[in-house]
């Protein structure tokens, strides 16, 4: 039957069956595409939005030993208040990030700056600055820990050498501080570099050329070319490094076991480690710990947020936009 | 680009130190992985074992179930970067390529949990993982980490890439999106897919924290955790644990040295991971 209609009335019949075909095709393919997400979907239901609400859920629970969580109210959230140990992670976490991110930034930037010229050995040494990056991180901390351990470490060693007293690394806040510093340091600061390397490659030579011809140095030209070019690959790198450094955990975790708690409790915990002692190593806390991680959260959002601002104040994303 | 400018040899001097630098750790962690015990527990310390012994490698074996850790590590860093290679091609195809309707609402859901912390769910995910009855497990390891969304938004990016052409004359000629996605896109778009299996691996030979809550038995963990393991409890041994150190680090440096361009292409992608 559609046929002799067709016949009959072809223009239209074409127009309306194409129509027909192409909304069954675009439906067919939706229905193909969602199958396609499905798994994503899926597994993110389960570990991400389920997850979260579980993590919502468990902040408002205490979450005993034995049997099943029983409503506590508010108290999780009242205990956050007083917790001079939250306060010493949380410390303890801005501390280090607040070292380290400067830190990785100054080191990428000189590597980056040194990597701009032509020299023996270039492909080796851009493989030599990767290699933390791709090292096992355990096997890294491992070696530090051996480098800075007080008797028979190289560092104190080295010190003893030179005439100086050698120090208690992990007996201090402050050996603490320097020897996590530098090792967060050394274990990231391989990417940044890639990627301000890349950032100084798009600048034109043109500018240089131009600022040598007025006069201008290579601290002049570094200060008023380069850095001035370089903000969003800085601001790039600066955002993913803090945010990284807030995440702390497997450098202080290896470093300072839980095993000897005097040293990790005071100098060590990070926030990330604290969320972990509280929901694993102790009992009864999972409550208290889901509480603790809505606060790594928040926290990481909000600083997040600022250097966002601080980026669309401070880039400077040349004449094209 | 200001490249290209030679080094004078003040440059190359300070090149070289630097370069020299970053390997110190790595030399350390060799030479004492070669020395006796007796011999790391020296004031000013040798810097070169002598003699070089294996018996820190040889004693690595009864400590830790080294090759047992290895493997673990090999097989699910495989199987991390499958899943998530597959999950991820399917759901950038479905929103790049055939852009089902709420395309857009999903792109912003996955922009908001790549800022989101994924540490703050290993609770949850424990919680998930026992109720399935797979803590220690191997597939455990790797099972939340599978749905990347950074992975997504990657191969999205990609694929938005490949000429509409291509995808249009394959579907006149009748080729389902399974077959376009296998024999048009992902080849096309191989660059990108070669990233995200790179990083995946890197990600997980690299994680520590959700072994270390997942699984507790010592057979069902990957190096790095496991070698974390041996801190604290042989603290005195530094040759053994230098050795262990050095074992493990071996096979991605390994294939890092193979892959480097690869690699380092992978990292200047790797943007918000």
């Amino acid at each position: 039957m559609t046929g002799q209609i067709l016949q009959r009335l072809p223009g239209m019949a074409m127009k309306a069956r194409r129509a027909i075909a192409r909304r069954s095709l675009v439906h067919r393919d939706a229905v193909v595409g969602y199958l396609l997400l499905l798994p994503l979907l899926g597994g993110l239901l389960l570990f991400r939005v389920y997850g979260f609400g579980y993590n919502i859920w468990l902040s408002f629970m205490n979450a005993g030993a034995f049997g099943a969580p029983k409503f506590a109210g508010l108290d999780n959230y009242q205990k956050l208040l007083g917790d001079t140990q939250l306060r010493v992670a949380i410390a303890n976490t801005f501390k280090f990030a607040g070292i380290a991110v400067p830190g990785v930034i100054l080191v990428s930037l000189a590597l980056a700056t040194l990597m701009q010229h032509r020299f023996r050995g270039q492909s080796a040494f851009r493989a030599i600055v990767f290699l933390p990056a791709v090292c096992l991180p355990t096997a890294a901390i491992l070696v530090f820990g051996w480098m800075f351990q007080t008797q028979y470490g190289l560092v104190n060693s080295a010190l003893q050498a030179i005439g100086a007293a050698p120090v208690s690394w992990f007996g201090s806040a402050a050996g603490v501080t320097v020897v996590v510093s530098l090792l967060v340091i050394y274990l990231s600061f391989s990417v940044p570099t890639i990627i301000l390397y890349a950032g100084m490659q798009e600048i034109s030579p043109n500018l240089y050329e131009a600022a040598t011809l007025d006069g201008a140095g290579p601290a002049r030209q570094f200060l008023s070319i380069t850095l001035p070019l370089l903000t969003p690959s800085l601001f790039f790198v600066i955002i993913t490094t803090t945010i990284g450094a807030l995440k702390l955990f497997d450098v202080v975790y290896v470093l300072l076991p839980p095993v000897d708690h005097s040293v990790s409790l005071n100098y060590g915990f990070t926030l990330v480690y604290y969320y972990f002692y509280l929901a694993f190593l102790e009992t009864g806390q999972r409550g208290y710990a889901a509480a603790v991680s809505l606060v790594l959260l928040v926290i990481i959002l909000a600083v997040s947020i600022v250097l966002m601002r601080l980026q669309r104040r401070f880039v400077h994303y040349g004449e094209h936009g | 680009m200001q490249a290209e400018r030679k080094a004078g040899w003040r440059l190359q001097i300070l090149i070289a130190l630097v370069g020299l630098i970053i390997l110190v750790p790595f030399a350390w962690m060799v030479a004492t992985g070669l020395m006796t015990t007796g011999q790391t527990l020296m004031v000013p310390p040798n810097l070169i074992p002598s003699p070089p012994t294996f018996d820190g490698i040889s004693e690595v074996f009864n400590r830790v179930p080294f090759a047992t850790l290895l493997v673990n590590t090999i097989a699910v860093s495989f199987g991390r970067a499958m899943g998530t290679l597959v999950i991820c091609a399917m759901a950038a195809y479905a929103l790049a390529i055939i852009k089902v309707p709420g395309t857009s609402a999903i792109l912003v859901g996955i922009l908001v949990l790549i800022m989101v912390p994924g540490d703050i769910f290993i609770v949850p995910n424990f919680a998930i993982i026992a109720s399935f009855r797979m803590t220690d497990t191997l597939v455990a390891l790797f099972l939340p980490s599978l749905f990347d969304v950074f992975g997504v938004f990657l191969l999205y990016q990609f694929f938005r890439g490949v000429p509409r052409e291509l995808i249009e004359a394959a579907r006149l000629d009748g080729a389902s999106h399974l077959r376009i996605l296998v024999t048009i896109v992902v080849p096309v778009a191989r660059s990108g897919i070669l990233s995200l299996a790179i990083l995946s691996v890197l990600s997980e030979w690299k994680d520590l924290l959700w072994p270390l809550v997942v699984n507790r038995s010592i057979d069902k963990l990957t190096l790095g955790p496991g070698l974390a393991l041996l801190r604290g409890v042989y603290t005195t041994d530094w040759n053994v644990v230098m050795a262990a150190g050095a074992m493990a680090a071996l096979p991605m440096v390994a294939i890092f040295l193979i892959l480097q361009k690869q690699f380092i292409t992978s990292f200047a992608r790797s943007g918000l991971k």
